[in-house]
């Protein structure tokens, strides 16, 4: 499995065709084909290729909702 | 534009063109929501679909009311909605509530109703965590809207098995909590 740098990861950032990838607890998720992911944003604030585990604690939804995504790799600590 | 009603806001400390981009999505998925339902609503039909239709119907026109309460806020706040319908529907902050390859099938219909409702429970959640003690009004429109959306969800949850909501279905008029923005 591919381990990625959190600068690596900044650039599958969503825009301009480009993949959409966001960390959670160690492990980077392919969001780009989630309808709520469009362009690399999701609910306005949150953005690709970012490592959201903090986010995620104060979203109205669980983890798991990540967990329906493919794992693509790892973020290197 | 209300240019104190901006400023407010912006000296709250909140981002306001992403209040407004929120408000555009959310009401994105009202309009578009209330346009799939009419849809889901036509196909609830036979024994099972009979029982489900009223209450659908219900949410469907209460998705219409809450569109229309979140117009004005997004013009208050100096911003407006897309010119291009497609682009409107396409900016939805939910995903389309769109019919079941089985159109038969009322528990699938179901599925795809509690689905849309529970999107929207999240996002007007969202919405409210952020304007909350900030933006008081954005904050009770989306507070109004989140109260009926968690009774939609509920209904449609009751209906699928999930146990007993709580709730039942509206007698009289529609939307008690948002009506005081509709006025």
């Amino acid at each position: 499995m591919e381990e990625l740098t959190k600068e690596e990861l900044q650039k599958y950032d969503g825009k301009e065709g480009r993949k959409a990838y966001v960390a959670c607890n160690g492990n980077i998720y392919d969001v780009t084909d989630s309808f709520l992911w469009k362009n690399g944003k999701h609910q306005v604030i949150h953005h690709a290729g970012e490592d959201l585990t903090g986010e995620l604690r104060e979203a109205p939804h669980d983890i798991d909702f990540l967990k329906k995504f493919p794992v693509m790799g790892r973020l290197k600590k | 534009m209300a240019k104190v009603t901006r400023e407010m806001v912006e000296k709250a400390g909140l981002n306001v063109d992403e209040i407004i981009e929120l408000l555009v999505k959310n009401a994105g998925a009202e309009l578009t929501t209330y346009y799939y339902y009419t849809i889901l609503r036509a196909n609830l039909i036979g024994l099972q679909g009979e029982g489900i239709k009223e209450i659908a119907e219900t949410a469907r026109i209460e998705d219409r009311n809450h569109f229309e309460a979140i117009v004005p806020r997004i013009y208050e706040l100096g911003g407006k909605l897309p010119e291009d319908m497609k682009d409107f529907h396409d900016v939805s902050a939910c995903p389309p509530a769109a019919l079941p390859e089985d159109p038969t099938d009322v528990m699938a219909i179901l599925k795809v109703l509690v689905e849309a409702e529970r999107c929207a429970v999240r996002g007007y959640t969202h919405l409210c965590n952020i304007t909350a003690g900030k933006d008081h009004r954005t904050y009770d429109l989306a507070l109004s809207i989140l109260n009926e959306e968690i009774e939609h969800e509920s209904w449609f949850s009751e209906f699928l098995g999930e146990g007993p909501s709580g709730h039942f279905l509206r007698r009289g008029e529609t939307s008690p909590f948002v009506s005081k923005f509709l006025k």
